[in-house]
């Protein structure tokens, strides 16, 4: 082994890059080599000297709105579906072709018999089912989802959990059933998301509360505290997410939002009496600490601070 | 090694959910990597605000392409050579306009040094030590700024992250080959860039330096 072969891989050396027969000739060598040896123990001291400065970690805060950032715009992105891929990338497509003729020809005769069924169908007259009357999600109620145009009124039955829901496609019509009902559930998630109405947002959210072992509910009510301009359905959202801030991520930092932005201070107030039970958790400390250096209002900052005050110190 | 390949386990299922539409299944592998995301990009940008804006656009990118993502390497691989792109692009664009490095901007607008957040908190430490040492960092910081972008990316990965070069290979669409000669170079030039340095924190001076040897 030459010196200057050991001098090019001593640092694949310190940085434990060699492979173990290159390892092992590389030592044997210096064993007898004075020069490489010092050149080892020059490249040793680099990297211990490399090492003072330490990787700082992202602060608890920096992390957490960071997050919450990213969620925000997660909330409107699309993922590339079929067509975009096949715009950008066609060389997949066609190299997938190109090496499965078998599965080329299998599409192409599903293809044809596809749309030969299809105009069949149309030809023959389709079926569909009838809207409002049951609890199944099929083809009939998806497409009726598309033709809804509001939710006129949410009355709950006294001393049951059943619920009326009047509701606009073209025309007004109306519903009835249990909160189990698939279809209650759904135009009460469409209530919560997309009425103009902010008295049947509540209604809806109100209701949806009894509900919130469901993730597509949990889903609508941290949308609902988010984004929803009536502070009155963000305070019952954020009643209803209340006992999920210690399991769901998601809810606590949706709380967490809404302590440090929120406009409404007795929605903030709330989000701070929430989150009481986590308040040891990192991002939720490093909020405390924030609001109770900074905030503009003095109850949020004491509050901030007792809370604080409870926790232990950290080392 | 059992935790890392369970793991690959898990990422293959959240992918493979997050393709079919569930943002639940992106946000869980979101949270897998994003701490170690952030943490790279703070170090490369040496800005929170910048880290914060890398951070979002590696992820809003991933996600808008987990379509296509075909499980030729790990999720973790390509999500780092998605980041370590536009981190390269950031080097680059930064070396044009030579900024200060070693200053650090926190998301209030307010400059605090990379170095001085390594406080020594050693029992035995004192004052003059961690003096040295923060002049140490200093010198360090500079050496860095002085390397090419894709020899400091190679560099940081390797040293201050601890990756295997075949991963750093992977993550910069590189062979392993080229990612040793990349660290070669940039240990070499970071050696020349801190002779008469030791780790101890001492900058040796004058005849002392010229005497010791380059480490």
């Amino acid at each position: 082994m030459k010196c200057e072969w050991v001098q090019q891989n001593i640092m694949l050396h310190v940085y434990d890059e060699l492979a173990d027969d290159a390892r092992y000739e590389l030592d044997q060598h210096v064993a007898r080599c004075e020069a490489c040896a010092a050149e080892l123990a020059a490249a040793q001291e680099f990297r211990q000297t490399m090492a003072t400065v330490t990787v700082v970690e992202p602060s608890p805060y920096l992390l957490t709105s960071s997050r919450m950032r990213l969620q925000e715009a997660l909330e409107t992105a699309q993922q590339g579906g079929f067509w975009t891929r096949l715009t950008f990338d066609p060389g997949i497509w066609l190299r997938q072709v190109r090496f499965s003729p078998a599965l080329a020809a299998m599409l192409l005769l599903v293809g044809f018999g596809g749309g030969t069924a299809v105009t069949f169908r149309a030809m023959k007259g389709g079926t569909t089912e009838v809207p409002g009357q049951g609890a199944g999600v099929n083809a009939g109620t998806m497409t009726e989802d598309a033709n809804i145009t509001g939710i006129r009124s949410i009355t709950p039955e006294p001393g049951t959990n059943r619920v009326n829901i009047k509701y606009d496609t073209v025309n007004t019509k109306e519903t009835a059933g249990s909160l189990n009902d698939t279809r209650i559930q759904q135009l009460l998630l469409f209530a919560a998301q997309n009425n103009t109405n902010s008295g049947v947002r509540v209604d809806s959210v109100d209701l949806l509360k009894q509900r919130m072992n469901d993730s597509r509910v949990r889903e609508a009510l941290v949308y609902a505290l988010r984004y929803d301009n009536n502070p009155g359905v963000r305070l019952k959202a954020l009643e209803g997410l209340g006992s999920y801030v210690k399991d769901d991520v998601r809810v606590r930092d949706a709380v967490l939002e809404t302590l440090t932005n929120d406009a409404n201070p007795g929605l903030r107030t709330e989000a701070l009496r929430v989150l009481e039970p986590v308040h040891a958790d990192a991002s939720v400390r490093a909020t405390l600490e924030r609001l109770a250096a900074k905030d503009s209002n003095k109850f949020i900052r004491e509050q901030s601070r007792a809370q604080l005050a409870q926790l232990p110190e950290l080392d | 090694m059992a935790g890392e390949s369970l793991n690959r386990i898990d990422d293959t299922v959240l992918v493979r959910e997050a393709q079919r539409g569930d943002r639940a299944a992106f946000e869980d592998l979101v949270r897998r990597y994003d701490q170690a995301v952030l943490r790279l990009a703070l170090r490369l940008t040496g800005s929170e605000h910048e880290a914060q804006d890398i951070y979002q656009e590696a992820f809003l990118k991933a996600y808008r392409n987990v379509g296509s993502f075909r499980f030729e390497c790990s999720f973790y691989t390509w999500i780092y050579r998605i980041v370590t792109n536009l981190c390269l692009d950031h080097l680059r664009r930064k070396q044009v306009r030579k900024e200060d490095a070693g200053v650090v901007v926190n998301a209030d607008g307010e400059e605090f040094s990379v170095i001085e957040q390594t406080a020594d908190d050693r029992p035995n430490a004192n004052p003059e030590r961690d003096l040295l040492r923060r002049e140490l960092g200093s010198q360090i910081g500079r050496a860095l700024e002085k390397l090419t972008p894709r020899e400091r990316m190679v560099f940081e990965l390797k040293h201050y992250h601890g990756l295997k070069l075949r991963t750093v290979g992977e993550m910069l669409n590189t062979t392993e080959e080229t990612a040793k000669n990349t660290l070669f170079r940039a240990t070499q030039k970071l050696r020349g860039a801190l002779s008469g340095v030791r780790s101890g924190g001492d900058v040796r001076g004058g005849d002392a330096a010229r005497r010791g040897q380059a480490i």
